[in-house]
Formats: structure tokens, C-alpha cells, sequence
């Protein structure tokens, strides 16, 4: 099989490997593109916490922050903890209050302008005038 | 009265071989993100052992689930394997070392983007669109590994399962 090659399989094998080249350049480009990225400079944020009694409890604050775990640390008032992975801080604890997914399905749910957030606080940029809602939630089986 | 069995003994311990060596080769190199063989073995068991992979493909993904539990992961495994299967059958007839080292590492590439499916039904079409972006350097990992693993395993694993076959099949 792979053994023999002929000049006409061997031809086909350099044209995937030039169609692979390019492809992985195009996803180099779409990444680059397309991957989140922050506007520098002053911005001013709103973050809202509710917690697990449905209380809301609001933050503005104003900051050069690009992403949004800088922007909590610079939020006084505000604390949280979580357990670090490679995709950044898995938020458990906000304020003291620990949602523990592993008792009750609960977990600190992230919002950004009421949209659900599609990164974690290590990789959400901050643009001004946003307003980021972190909402103790319970999953419903 | 003789039934010609649908699989014979010979096959079903072929079957379990390749579960065990796919799972092993997993396994081994499950510390290493993204760099893997279970590729480069399941293109070459279905070059070798045609549909005799499609019983041993559903093996491992059940160890799989029973070893680390049946997470969303685990649906993506559900057809992101017997694919590739599927993808190696229909170019069967390439010879080219060069061809399945690309292939393999195409397969590396499009990892991401074939695991996001679930993710448009779960979250939307944007959600699944930013999970794949958000990985896309490790797919780009996952490619060269994929092609580099094959083009300096391929010809070797080649020659020993060929061995093999003639010897047994």
C-alpha cells in the first residue's frame, strides 16, 4: 500500500499536504481575526451581582482593564474565588457565596448586556459601557 | 445444521486487540494535549480490517465513557471516530505516505470544528462559532502532531499489521 508509491499517488500527497499548509494558515487567520480581543483605554463598567436570594447588588466602576477577571479585581466591594484550569478561573465563590454544581446544579452564570457569556473571566474582554450580571443559578434537571 | 457466522472467533479477537491498542495509545498519551495516535490507528485498522473497526470503534468509545464518564465529550466521540473511519474507507485506494500524513493532520484541524456541532443545538450557532475559534491553536496542535505521528509511524505500523495479516487472515 503505502510502500509503493506511484508518481500519481505521490502527486496527490503533495497536493494535501499544500491544500493542509493552506488550510492551517486560514485557520491562523480566522483565529486572529475572529478570536476575542479588548479596546484599550478608560472604560466604564457596570457589574451586577445576584446572588442566590435574588438580590442584585451593583458595581460602576471605571477601568483600562481588557479583560474581565482584571475588571472584578479592580471592583471594590466585590470577591470572588474559583478553581484555576487551563481555560482560565472557574468562578465558585462570589461575595462569599459558593454555588457548588456538585450539590445542587448550582453555579455562578456570567452575562454580558443580558447576552450569556461564551468565555471564561480570563478571556471575556471589557468594552465601555457594558454591563456584565453575575447570577447565582440553578441548573433544573 | 451450520450457520455461516456473521463474525468469526479470529475476528473478535482482532476486534479486541484493536479496542486495547487504541485505548492504550489513548490513555498513554492522554497527559500530552492534543497529540495523540487513536488517529493514526483507526486509519490504519480500517485500511487493514475494513468494517471489523466499526465494532471495535464503539468499544472504545464505551471504555472511553466508562474510564472518564459520559460528558458532552463523549457524544462528540460518538461520531467524530466512526467518521473517520467512514473518510479513510472512501480514500482506501491512496498509496501515498504524503496523502495520509496530510490526512491525518486535516482530521487534527477539523477536530474542533466537528466537536462544536453539539454546540449549535445546546447554545446557538455564535456560541458554537466562538467555542471553535476559541480553540482553534490547538487544533492547528493537533494537525502537525497528527501529520508528524503518521508520516514517521505510518511505513512502520504499515509493515508490522501487513505481517500480521498475512500471518493470520
Amino acid at each position: 500500500m503505502a510502500q509503493k508509491q506511484t508518481g500519481k499517488s505521490g502527486k496527490k500527497g503533495l497536493i494535501a499536504v499544500l491544500i493542509l499548509v493552506a488550510l492551517i494558515a486560514l485557520f491562523a487567520v480566522i483565529y486572529t481575526v475572529m478570536s476575542p480581543s479588548a479596546s484599550e483605554g478608560s472604560k466604564a463598567l457596570t457589574i451586577e451581582v445576584i446572588d442566590n436570594e435574588g438580590v442584585t447588588t451593583s458595581y460602576s466602576i471605571k477601568t483600562d482593564a481588557e479583560y474581565l477577571r482584571q475588571a472584578m479585581d479592580e471592583t471594590e466591594g466585590l470577591t470572588y474565588d474559583g478553581t484555576e484550569s487551563d481555560y482560565g478561573m472557574y468562578v465558585e465563590t462570589v461575595n462569599g457565596i459558593t454555588a457548588d454544581y456538585n450539590t445542587d446544579g448550582a453555579y455562578w452564570a456570567f452575562y454580558v448586556d443580558g447576552e450569556y457569556c461564551n468565555y471564561g473571566i480570563d478571556s471575556q474582554p471589557v468594552n465601555d459601557g457594558e454591563v456584565y450580571t453575575i447570577e447565582y443559578t440553578v441548573y433544573s434537571y | 445444521m451450520k450457520y455461516k457466522s456473521f463474525i468469526s472467533v479470529k475476528d473478535i479477537a482482532l476486534i479486541g486487540m484493536m479496542t486495547a491498542t487504541i485505548e492504550v495509545a489513548k490513555d498513554t498519551l492522554a497527559f500530552l494535549p492534543n497529540i495523540e495516535l487513536v488517529t493514526l490507528l483507526i486509519v490504519l485498522y480500517t485500511l487493514f480490517f475494513g468494517k471489523r473497526i466499526l465494532f471495535a470503534i464503539p468499544a472504545f468509545v464505551l471504555l472511553q465513557g466508562l474510564l472518564y464518564g459520559f460528558g458532552l465529550w463523549w457524544i462528540m466521540y460518538l461520531y467524530v471516530w466512526p467518521l473517520l473511519a467512514l473518510l479513510t474507507f472512501l480514500f482506501r485506494k491512496q498509496t501515498s505516505l504524503l496523502f495520509w500524513s496530510a490526512f491525518c493532520g486535516l482530521y487534527g484541524l477539523f477536530f474542533g470544528a466537528l466537536c462544536s456541532l453539539p454546540y449549535i443545538i445546546l447554545s446557538g450557532p455564535a456560541a458554537a462559532l466562538a467555542w471553535w475559534v476559541a480553540g482553534i491553536p490547538f487544533d492547528i496542535v493537533h494537525c502537525i502532531s497528527n501529520t508528524v505521528l503518521c508520516f514517521v509511524l505510518f511505513k512502520p505500523l504499515h509493515l508490522a499489521l501487513g505481517k500480521l495479516k498475512n500471518a493470520w487472515f
